[in-house]
């Protein structure tokens, strides 16, 4: 119940109040409406019922303002209006009971003490009441025998309270010093300090805790004894009591002095102490109280503190030095992802010099003797090749290598400094660690530091972590270098050796390794000479590096040269090749294709692209042009896509150039960008397709190579002139590339369809008759040269292998026939193989009406 | 069916089968498509067409392979005929290697069949 008029705020306490009002008056007027006495007065309790209304209004439209005891008035004017009401009314009404309304609020909304000061003020009010309106009723008695005295008991019994708060006030008082002295005792007890009081003539008062570890004596041994024998040695207690005498006569209330002091412990020890004292005059008492300390304790408290101190710097030291450490490992691994082990040794050199903060540092490389020393990166820029090698046990790096231990020297002979770029430095001093791998020294570090930079011992830790470091490093580099030399071995023998000659067609290629690269690029190229004339020019990309995409690019070689020499179309090459890749490849293995047959007789580029980017032509109609049509997905992405074959027109004179990605890919850029660039620099570009391979690198690669590795391959559809030389391959589907050579050829001199049909046939002849010779000749290709003289055809076909005379039958005829389709053949057998030379005079459109 | 860049059509006439060759016939792929032939060509037949009509090119090496046919022909007692263009490159070699010794050769196709047939 108490708790309860808290829960509320005075707005609404106020508002319930003007309810309450308003209820009651209402009421009354509701009762005067009904029949009733005729003692009632009508006009007073319609005055009374309009006085509560406004009281109710003022106190509704004020609840924001009202305060406590205004509420408490308010209730108490109510209880006055209900008393006259009652009065009004007179004996026979049920009024009285509307006084329960205001108690129900007063204990309701009110302290408890509050609440029943309104009961009270209730009774009160209808004693009187009922006094007035009949003196002598047993009702009035009663009242006045027990009413009184409640009101009195009540008024009496608040008396009683507020004395008993007054009571309690002064017992908290006294509760509050109490604990305050124990407060003072605890702090006194807790302190570090020793705090001891003594009385004027030094006898002891006080002896708290620390005083009691302090010198050994406990409080109850302390208080009551001399001070001076207690814990000053000997010699210093006349000193003593004539400081003591000092202070008690210094003048005003209060005086405090600090002293250094020996100090003597139970157990005889003595120790340096400090003491603050003060002396207070309490009337005719005089109080010395002093705070002693141990300076000793401080002492060693300070060194520890120190000793701390110093420990937290050598760990943040030490976490420096391994953050700088793990930033040189990670400038080896960084260092190990590009090839060229002079940056590695560049990088190591920067790293050891920031590490241990020398002036100078060098790495000494040993040659694989174990003889020589040669310098292999220098912080003084000394190029390598400067220096003649160092034999072992010669100069600091020498001997470090020779004894294979560390080498420590203070202002060391400039003599045995044998990287001359530290002659230009005031060494102090100078460390030199060999490293070794697998039992072999394989170079020497060596730091020095000019003032005031100089080495200690334990540089020479970190000198050596350095050195294994290094030796790590150079090892990998090493391995890394092999390795590197392989990949690429194995990659220039995925890439043709050498372009072949192919009749009316010109090609270059060139393969220019990623900058940054450690691996072998899966970028490849390769032109394949078609049974019928024309070539096929290949360029493929298989995705990621190493030695899986190198294999697969090897596998794609060999069976895409095998799909094309069996005369596929370029769709069902690609086909066949997608259909390798899904089936045997591993999973997530992409290979984007681009595979070109040209047909230099026909003048037509016909191709089929896998996801690759597309080949531009050059010199067509109009500027350069990218083929772009017929584009589908890359290989081994889908089971059975759709590989389309398209086709253009390639004029004599015009070119193709193929590319990987790597050629248009510029960082940052948009591939269109990067084919825009291409198509651009093309405009300007030699035509000749070597020195177009080298215009389009310098042009459109940067100097130190691209980010990604870069292969190209340039054909172009060479203008036929009076003569040609071409070799092919001894092998019978070369054949019918040399009968399209010569057919183009010699319309383009003006050949009719018979006469070119017929040479072509002659020529055909001995060439069948060179592939057969050519079993002694190891398989070199044979060559085929063709002069216009006039109107003069002349052809040779020069092989190297051995001239059999032919037999008569199948063989002779080939002989027979060119004998009669020529004007001469001549057989010229010599040791290192056969020309057969073949001439005749062309006679235009002699003849010319059979089929070609 | 393709043997190099020779094309070849197997057909039967009655009893008379006729190989039609396209595309250029030369070291290449003369000799498998000689073993073609003469594989298509039953006991039952009465003799063999070989239709150059269609090929462009023709070398030594296809002369050799049609006197192969005719000497396996003849030893079969099955006729060969030859059918091609007259003038062009073809009959030209034909011509020249005198192949009329070894077998009857006709412009056409037809004329060939009604030879054996």
């Amino acid at each position: 119940m108490r708790a309860l008029p808290e829960l509320f705020d005075l707005r609404v306490k106020a508002r319930s109040l003007a309810y309450l009002f308003t209820a009651g008056a209402g009421l009354g007027l509701v009762t005067l409406a009904f029949p009733h006495d005729e003692a009632v007065k009508e006009p007073q309790l319609v005055l009374l019922a309009g006085i509560a209304v406004a009281i109710a209004g003022v106190v509704y439209l004020e609840a924001e303002r009202i305060r406590a005891w205004q509420l408490h008035i308010v209730l108490g004017l109510g209880t006055l209006l209900l008393t006259f009401a009652n009065y009004y009314v007179g004996q026979s009404s049920l009024y009285p009971l509307m006084y329960t309304w205001t108690a129900l609020y007063a204990f309701y909304f009110f302290p408890l003490g509050v609440a029943l000061g309104q009961v009270a003020f209730i009774a009160l009010c209808y004693a009187v009441l009922l006094v007035i309106q009949d003196p002598a009723s047993p009702i009035v008695r009663w009242l006045l025998a027990v009413g009184t005295p409640v009101v009195a008991g009540l008024l009496i019994s608040r008396l009683l309270e507020r004395t008993g708060v007054e009571a309690g006030t002064a017992e908290h008082r006294e509760r509050a010093l109490r604990q305050s002295e124990a407060r003072t005792r605890l702090v006194l007890d807790s302190a570090p300090d020793a705090f001891i009081t003594t009385d004027r003539d030094g006898i002891i008062t006080t002896w708290n805790v620390a005083a009691e570890r302090m010198f050994g004596w406990s409080a109850v041994e302390a208080i009551g004894k001399p001070m001076r024998g207690l814990i000053i040695p000997p010699e210093f207690r006349e000193r003593h009591d004539q400081r003591r005498r000092a202070l008690i006569e210094q003048e005003g209330a209060v005086a405090t002095e600090l002293f250094d002091m020996v100090l003597q412990r139970r157990d005889g020890n003595r120790f340096d102490g400090e003491a603050t004292v003060s002396r207070v005059i309490v009337g005719d008492d005089v109080i010395l109280s002093g705070f002693l300390r141990d300076l000793t304790e401080r002492q060693r408290r300070e060194e520890e503190r120190d000793e701390l101190l110093r420990a937290q710097a050598a760990r943040a030291e030490a976490e420096r030095v391994a953050e700088m450490m793990s930033g040189m490992g990670a400038l080896v691994d960084a260092a190990l992802a590009r090839p060229g082990l002079d940056e590695i040794l560049a990088n190591l050199v920067a790293g050891v010099q920031q590490v241990l903060g020398a002036d100078a540092a060098t790495i000494f490389l040993a040659d694989e003797e174990g003889e020589w020393l040669r310098i292999g990166a220098s912080s003084q820029g000394t190029r390598p090749a400067s220096v003649d090698p160092i034999p072992f046990g010669d100069g600091f790096a020498g001997r470090a290598a020779l004894s294979r231990e560390p080498m420590f020297a203070q202002r060391p002979d400039p003599a045995d400094l044998r990287d001359p770029g530290l002659h230009k430095l005031e060494i102090d001093s100078l460390l030199a660690v060999p490293f070794l791998a697998k039992g072999a020294v394989i170079g020497v570090l060596e730091v020095c530091a000019s003032p005031p930079r100089r080495f200690t011992a334990d540089d020479l830790g970190m000198l050596r972590l350095a050195g294994e470091r290094v030796a790590l490093a150079i090892s990998h580099a090493r391995i890394y270098e092999r390795e590197h030399q392989m990949a690429e071995t194995l990659q220039r023998s995925l890439l043709p050796e050498r372009l072949p000659d192919l009749p009316g067609l010109k090609v270059a290629a060139s393969y220019r390794p990623a900058a940054a690269e450690a691996g072998v690029g899966g970028d490849w190229y390769d032109v394949i000479p078609i049974p019928g004339g024309g070539a096929g020019l290949v360029m493929g990309d298989v995705a990621g590096k190493g030695l899986a995409a190198a294999s697969m690019v090897g596998r794609l070689r060999s069976a895409l040269r095998a799909y094309a020499l069996e005369g596929h179309d370029p769709a069902m090459v690609v086909q066949q090749l997608n259909r390798l890749v899904w089936t045997e490849a591993a999973e997530s293995q992409m290979v984007t294709l681009l595979y070109v047959v040209v047909d230099p007789t026909e003048g037509v580029a016909r191709w089929v692209n896998a996801g690759h980017p597309p080949p531009l032509l050059v010199g067509g109609n109009g500027g350069p042009e990218f083929l772009e049509g017929g584009t589908s997905v890359p290989l081994g992405v889908m089971p059975f896509p759709n590989y389309e074959e398209m086709s253009a027109a390639m004029a004599p004179g015009s070119a193709l150039v193929l590319y990987t990605d790597g050629l248009v890919e510029v960082p940052g850029a948009h591939i269109d960008d990067g084919l825009s660039r291409l198509a651009e620099q093309v405009r300007d570009a030699p035509e000749e397709p070597k020195a177009l391979c080298e215009y389009l690198l310098g042009t459109l690669v940067p100097e130190r190579g691209a980010p990604d590795d870069v292969a190209l391959l340039t054909l172009r559809n060479v203008p036929i002139s009076d003569r040609f030389r071409v070799d092919f391959p001894n092998a019978p589907e070369a054949l019918s590339s040399m009968r399209a050579l010569l057919r183009r050829w010699l319309r383009h001199a003006g050949g009719g369809e018979q006469e070119v049909a017929e040479i072509t046939t002659a020529c055909g002849e001995a060439a069948t008759n060179a592939i057969e010779h050519a079993g002694s000749g190891g398989g070199k290709p044979f060559e085929v040269s063709g002069r216009m003289h006039a109107d003069e055809v002349d052809v040779s076909v020069r092989d190297f292998g051995t001239w059999r005379t032919p037999r008569e039958g199948d063989q002779g005829r080939g002989l027979s026939l060119m004998r009669a389709l020529m004007d001469t053949v001549e057989v010229t057998p010599t040791s290192e193989g056969t020309t057969v030379r073949l001439r005749r005079t062309l006679r235009g459109s002699w003849g010319n009406g059979g089929p070609d | 069916m393709r043997e190099g860049l020779v094309g070849l059509e197997i057909e039967k006439r009655g009893d008379v089968v006729v190989a039609s060759l396209t595309g250029e016939l030369d070291i290449a792929g003369a000799a498998r498509t000689g073993e073609r032939i003469t594989d298509a060509v039953p006991t039952s037949a009465v003799g063999l067409v070989v239709d150059l009509m269609e090929l462009e090119f023709m070398d030594s090496s296809g002369i050799a392979m049609l006197f192969g046919l005719a000497r396996s022909l003849g030893s079969r007692r099955q006729r060969l005929s030859v059918a091609a263009p007259p003038d062009g490159p073809v009959w030209r070699v034909l011509e020249i290697v005198e192949f009329e010794r070894a077998a009857p050769v006709h412009g056409d196709v037809d004329a060939a069949v009604a030879e054996i047939g």
